[in-house]
């Protein structure tokens, strides 16, 4: 494994799906993209934003897993159902703070974002931090991130009051130690002060 | 004759579009790889380096490249899946016969050649050798588009020879030659990273040169703010320090009304422009009357938006100003380009770290291919057809007379005119599909009916090669072998991945058998890519863009040279214009005032509704490629009309309705997709598909005059609420231009 | 009900305690049933103990195991909602016939297996019918409830004990009793064939070789690979070397099924007894499709079964995960395409908050 870790940023997706596209040329899935990559809501917005498994500290998806199917690497990279013992249940699925599993119909299993193991493990980068156009996904060293970046990378996160330590890490703004998890709908981010940037028509009219 | 042979579905069937979705060998299949072969994607200017893995002369999949320089190892989803293009099933595997009625049968190469050079005799004999027409493209290799240009002009000795980039980077180009006096991008893409405001326009970066995004987002990490103009809030506008969601056609109003403010608060540099520049005052004179409150009507936009504008680029100490084919697809494309260089050059930030001017080339090779002597007016080494020193040396070189080489022929709409009118009968094409990537698509779908006689080299049946009487199987970007010049005017090394499959031919040995069919083959007496390079390094000597230096061995070893680089121990020239020295003879530059003017086609009464029209991230130009790749044409299956809610709910139209987009010239029926994110009174369709679902049955053929342009940009429509369409063609694969 | 489910979730006391009775008791029975089966040690073979012994062992470790893995509250819902679902009066009887299916298709056929990859099946199907056929053979021996005679009238005729009980006789020289005496040799070739293909498929998915790993993945398939060939060695020195190394390829073969049944409940063997205490899952999943939808709370569609999520939310609580938001709702009530969403557009407005405020000021 080299030394590099993997960092998110969100804000920087423009949507163009190369991840979800090389994800799929992963030799320990291939054929079968596990990268999330959502709209967030297209008719307001062109905002798109990608989902890779973050790896938890301690997994809740293995947690609630009743076939104990779920299991972390030394090196810390929480795998894809183990095949003998998943029974295809999406326990981790439904509770995953991310929304990272996924479930497989065709071959009743789940499987998940493994950060290419077969890449990472013989240290190079995963697919979809290779490809990233925009940096949204990025595998690099944390001297690395720290210099080239505005704000600061995190990996702490308050669901509720379920506090979640993941491997990868997020770029927030340089005060924000850590992300608290509050439900928040597009119209009521403050990307929407002034009333609704996004939409062209009232950007015509002020 | 050259009628469609069978209709289309038809067609369609033998030949496809149709999708692959899976790698040579499967997706299980681990077997080791035989080789890995760096090269670079073929889907636009930007030319990223990718791997290619190969088993057993079959491409199986790709592997980034981390250290190639431009893209480090990202790739667009294009990039990725382009391995897929590789045993297709509808690969062209021998050349076809038109039989009417039947669709095509396969010939054998000596048949199917032998046609061709009767045909090309006879037409020429008959009407005089400008009957014979020749379309190429700016996909094809360095080699291969100076190989189509010499092939004009010796074999067949025809003035009329253009190319698809005359839909792509003429209004840049001229702009850029007027006032720079070069045509190529000022600065290699580093420059962008240590600019403090970028000002974008007319570019949807995010989708048609991704890589791009990179570049400023790394800007903008160091602090810089980015200004962008587009009538659509594309993907970087949203993220974007100031928007401004400029009415198609009014880009001018921005610009002039911007360095009206920059004037007005000195946010110039005088010292530059006396010292560099010629012609400011006549811009400032005309700038002036361009208050933000009149720039504002022309722009469409609030007039705070401009002075803003202004604010944020005028004082900056470094600045990037980069556009693409937004404000290039117009009746005043070069007008609106001029505008912007002008920007640029008032604050004399050119040519340094930081400072920088760049045009984003579309297509792969967007930028050689228009310096090798394929448009109708320019000889390799980007010289003018026209000029008789030009002519002299490029005659040396080829070793014919130089009164045997023809003038200055028709440019690519012109052009099909003239096929419409009669007044040309024959036609090969290369690298162009026509029917779907030109204006006024119904227009090119007659005028092709007209031909006497039509060739077409290509490696799929487009959808205008189906109006062929011969096809000829030619090769794909990574069965051959060449160079391209990528965006920055970096040139590189395709290498060749794998052979092309028995009985398709790589595309220069089809043009060298015509050649010597034609009785001329000692003037084509290449061995292979390498020679034709090597001919063309000598053909470019000495001009503006100088390939003398070059050769594919320094150019593997420094992983690619930028031109002009005029001798073997030059290092190339990544940054123009450094210390204020530029292309023309006077070593200045050259400021050139401009007023707006309307479009040709302004919204009326009946037609109130601007269209407008550009790419969508997964697919590349007419879609002959991209439309086969499984995976790509799921991420986008079907063109689709994006327009405002207000005007969605004024038409009564709901997101996802059937819609008829329609023009005086044509229409489309596709989903309508209702978004904020489009101005309120202009609609937006993607062009990449073909028939009824093309939006070039809809755009004008109005060209800009300096460039030959079409004004893809604005035409006037009226969308209304559709029923389902049910017609052979709508029933057909969205790939093929149905509709689900 | 809901309550007891609740107190399913939780299990009291102390686990280990708990798994360690629970493994007792397994190894009780088994000593039990092969002291009740032999005859009271009648017709148990001596030269077969450390078989027998191991296996106690394994008992212990399987009980002890499968304990453990009950306890964990996720694994104790299922099986407690399994049973729930399976034994609902009324359906009873079409769930037997549904448990007859999943039985058939799952177990007989592994067709689910198939549907990852023919050479999966290929080496699974061949893999597990090979060790179910040689355990139903070897253990019942092992523990003296199956044994052979020579006929009292004749030499050629064989006959066979179950419990004791006579239940068949056959010529020595017959089909039937080549079939049965090289019933273990034939389970041998099958698992082989199965080895090979696992271990071919290992060999060469680059996918499958990234994130493999010998203790738990390579291990269990030399194991067997070992057992039959000793095993097949034994055949072969009986029939073709008159004995040769007879003695020493026995206990070698011994050692190999010995180690392999101590393995049994720590490895990837423990999905044996694993998959089917889950075929409930079946039994869930339909009921869930049948009953109540949970609807999302962000965006207002259904994402899976109510049932689902009212009991994860027992299960987080008894693994101490604590979703309730701050505003009173319950994040396993959000649909995981909105966690996504919601995530993105958290982050994305922490970003545009703090460049207006840069802005402002
Ligand atoms: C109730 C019956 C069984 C079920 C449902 C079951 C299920 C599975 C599954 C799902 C896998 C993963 C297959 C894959 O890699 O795709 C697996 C692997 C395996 N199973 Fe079973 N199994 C059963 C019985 C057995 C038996 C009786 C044995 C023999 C001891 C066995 C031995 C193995 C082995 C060795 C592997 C690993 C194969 C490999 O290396 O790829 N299984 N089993
Ligand atoms: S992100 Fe989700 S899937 Fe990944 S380790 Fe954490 S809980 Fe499991
Ligand atoms: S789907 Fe599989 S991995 Fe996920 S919780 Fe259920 S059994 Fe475990
Ligand atoms: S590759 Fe990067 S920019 Fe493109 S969709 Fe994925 S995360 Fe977003």
């Amino acid at each position: 494994m080299t030394n590099g870790e993997f960092f998110i940023d969100y804000s920087r997706c423009i949507g163009c799906e190369a991840c979800v596209q090389a994800c799929g040329e992963c030799d320990t899935h291939r054929g079968v993209s596990m990268i999330h990559l959502e709209t967030i809501e297209r008719r307001d917005s062109v905002q798109t934003a990608p989902q890779i498994c973050m790896h938890c500290e301690d997994p809740i998806c293995a947690q609630v897993c009743p076939a104990d199917a779920i299991k972390k690497t030394p090196d810390g990279v929480v795998q894809s159902s183990l095949k003998p013992r998943c029974i295809g249940c999406s326990n981790c699925v439904m509770s995953c703070p991310f929304g990272v599993p996924k479930y497989q119909i065709d071959i009743d299993q789940m499987m998940k974002c493994d950060m290419c193991y077969d890449r990472t493990s013989v240290g190079k980068k995963p697919m979809c931090a290779t490809v990233c156009p925009s940096g949204a996904l990025t595998f690099t060293t944390m001297q690395d991130i720290q210099r080239t970046r505005q704000g600061v990378p995190v990996n702490e996160w308050r669901f509720g009051v379920e506090i979640v330590r993941t491997k990868v890490y997020v770029m927030v703004p340089k005060e924000v130690t850590r992300v608290d998890v509050d439900l928040v709908q597009i119209a009521t981010t403050a990307a929407a002060l002034p009333p609704d940037p996004y939409d062209v028509a009232l950007m015509l009219e002020s | 004759m050259a009628k469609l042979s069978a209709d289309i579905p038809k067609l369609v069937e033998h030949f496809g579009p149709s999708l692959s979705r899976i790698p040579a060998g499967g997706w299980a299949d681990t077997r080791e790889d035989d080789k890995l072969v760096k090269t670079h994607c073929c889907f636009c200017g930007q030319q990223c380096g990718i791997q290619l893995r190969v088993r057993e002369n079959k491409i199986i999949g790709f592997e980034p490249w981390e250290d190639f320089p431009f893209n480090r190892g990202k790739l667009c989803p294009k990039g990725v899946k382009r391995y897929m293009q590789d045993e297709h099933p509808d690969r062209l595997k021998s050349p076809l016969q038109r039989v009417q009625d039947k669709g095509f049968v396969p010939v054998g190469w000596d048949a199917a050649l032998d046609r061709v050079v009767s045909e090309i005799r006879r037409i020429q004999e008959t009407y005089g050798k400008d009957s014979f027409a020749i379309l190429t493209g700016a996909s094809l290799t360095n080699e291969k588009a100076y190989l189509m240009g010499k092939f004009a002009r010796v074999a067949l000795q025809t003035a009329n020879i253009d190319y698809n980039g005359r839909l792509c980077m003429v209004s840049a180009g001229t702009a850029s030659k007027k006032v720079f006096g070069i045509d190529r991008s000022g600065n290699p893409w580093s420059d962008i990273v240590a600019a403090d405001v970028i000002l974008v326009a007319g570019a949807n970066i995010a989708e048609c040169a991704p890589i791009t995004t990179d570049y400023i987002w790394r800007a903008r990490d160091r602090g810089a703010k980015l200004i962008v103009i587009d009538p659509r809030m594309t993907p970087i506008a949203r993220n974007a320090d100031l928007y401004i969601p400029v009415r198609p056609g009014g880009d001018i109003g921005v610009f002039n009304g911007m360095l009206h403010v920059m004037i007005k608060r000195g946010w110039i540099d005088q010292d530059y422009i006396s010292k560099h520049t010629i012609g400011f005052e006549e811009v400032a004179r005309t700038v002036e009357k361009y208050t933000p409150e009149y720039a504002a009507r022309i722009a469409g936009v609030p007039a705070s938006m401009i002075v803003r504008a202004a604010e944020l680029f005028g004082p900056a100490k470094t600045s990037f100003v980069m556009h693409a084919r937004g404000i290039e697809h117009h009746s005043k494309g070069v007008e609106n380009c001029i505008a912007m260089m002008s920007l640029a050059l008032a604050t004399g930030r050119l040519g340094r770290e930081g400072c920088g001017y760049a045009m984003i080339t579309g297509q792969g090779n967007g930028q050689g291919g228009r310096e090798q002597g394929q448009k109708c007016d320019q000889l390799p080494g980007n010289r003018k057809i026209d000029d008789p020193e030009a002519r002299r040396y490029i005659a040396g070189v080829w070793d014919v007379p130089e009164s045997s080489i023809p003038g200055k022929g028709l440019s690519a709409v012109p052009l099909m005119e003239a096929i419409h009118s009669g007044k040309i009968k024959g036609l090969i094409s290369i690298c162009f599909n026509p029917v779907v990537s030109l204006p006024d698509a119904n227009f090119t779908r007659e005028a092709l009916g007209k031909l006497e006689f039509y060739t077409a080299i290509d490696f799929f049946l487009s959808e205008t090669a189906q109006h062929a009487d011969i096809v000829l199987a030619g090769s794909l970007m990574e069965e051959d072998e060449g160079t391209t010049t990528n965006v920055e005017g970096r040139v590189i090394r395709h290498r060749k991945v794998v052979s092309p499959p028995e009985g398709a031919w790589e595309d220069w040995k089809i043009l060298l058998e015509l050649a010597r069919r034609l009785g001329k083959g000692n003037k084509f007496d290449y061995a292979g890519p390498r020679e034709i390079f090597d001919e063309l390094r000598v053909a470019s000597k000495g001009s503006v863009s100088d390939y003398y230096g070059m050769t594919w061995d320094r150019i593997d070893e420094n992983n690619g040279l930028f031109w002009p680089c005029p001798s073997l121990d030059h290092p190339g020239t990544p940054r123009l214009y450094e210390d204020g020295k530029f292309g023309h003879p006077d070593g200045k530059a050259h400021f050139i005032p401009v007023e707006w003017r309307p479009s040709v086609e302004m919204p009326d009464e009946e037609y109130p509704i601007i269209l407008t029209t550009g790419r969508v991230v997964s697919h590349f130009l007419s879609g002959t490629q991209t439309r086969r790749i499984g995976a790509l044409v799921d991420q986008t299956s079907e063109p689709f009309c994006e327009m405002h809610p207000q005007l969605a709910t004024k038409l009564g139209i709901a997101d996802c309705d059937f819609v008829k987009v329609e023009s005086r010239r044509g229409h489309v029926v596709v989903h309508a997709k209702v978004v904020k994110t489009i101005r309120p009174d202009t609609v937006f369709v993607p062009y990449h598909w073909p028939h009824d679902r093309s939006a070039n049955n809809m755009t004008i053929r109005a060209l800009d005059p300096q460039s030959e342009i079409p004004e893809f940009k604005i035409c006037a429509v009226r969308v209304m609420k559709a029923e389902r369409p049910i017609d052979p063609i709508a029933k057909l694969e969205v790939q093929a231009g149905g509709i689900r | 009900m809901n309550a007891d489910v609740s107190q399913f979730a939780k299990a009291k006391g102390s686990d280990t305690v708990r798994a360690t009775t629970w493994g007792l008791l397994a190894t009780a029975a088994l000593i039990g049933g092969i002291f009740i089966g032999s005859r009271g040690m009648r017709d148990f073979d001596p030269a077969l103990v450390s078989y027998a012994g191991a296996t106690l062992f394994a008992a212990f470790g399987l009980g002890y195991r499968f304990s453990m893995w009950l306890r964990r509250p996720p694994t104790r819902l299922y099986w407690y909602r399994g049973w729930q679902l399976f034994l609902t009066p009324g359906s009873f009887w079409k769930n037997l016939g549904h448990l007859f299916e999943i039985f058939l298709s799952n177990f007989v056929l592994q067709r689910f297996i198939e549907r990852r990859s023919h050479m999966r099946w290929t080496a699974h199907w061949f893999l597990a019918w090979g060790c179910l056929m040689a355990g139903a053979i070897t253990f019942p021996l092992s523990f003296g409830w199956i044994h052979f005679e020579t006929g009292r009238s004749s030499q050629d005729i064989y006959r066979a004990f179950l419990f004791g009980i006579p239940v068949g006789q056959f010529p020595v020289h017959s089909v039937i009793a080549e079939l049965a005496f090289n019933a273990l040799d034939i389970a041998a070739v099958m698992v082989l064939i199965g080895v090979f293909s696992a271990l071919w498929r290992r060999g060469r998915d680059h996918g499958a070789m990234a994130v493999q790993q010998f203790a738990n993945d390579l291990m269990p398939l030399i194991l067997l690979f070992a057992i039959c060939v000793t095993g097949l060695f034994l055949t072969a020195s009986t029939h073709l070397m008159n004995g040769l190394h007879y003695t020493f390829l026995s206990q070698l073969h011994a050692i190999t099924v010995i180690i392999t049944l101590v393995y049994l409940p720590f490895g990837k063997f423990f999905h044996v007894f694993q998959r089917p205490a889950q075929l409930g899952v079946d039994f869930y999943k339909r009921a869930g499709r049948e009953g109540e939808q949970a609807v999302c709370i962000r965006c207002e569609l259904p994402y899976g079964s109510r049932m689902q999520m009212d009991d994860l939310k027992r299960v987080q609580e008894a693994l101490h995960i604590h979703y309730q938001l701050l505003d009173g709702t319950h994040y396993q009530d959000v649909c995981p395409k909105c966690r996504r969403r919601n995530l993105a557009l958290m982050q994305d407005n922490m970003w545009k908050s703090t460049r207006i405020e840069s802005e402002r000021s």
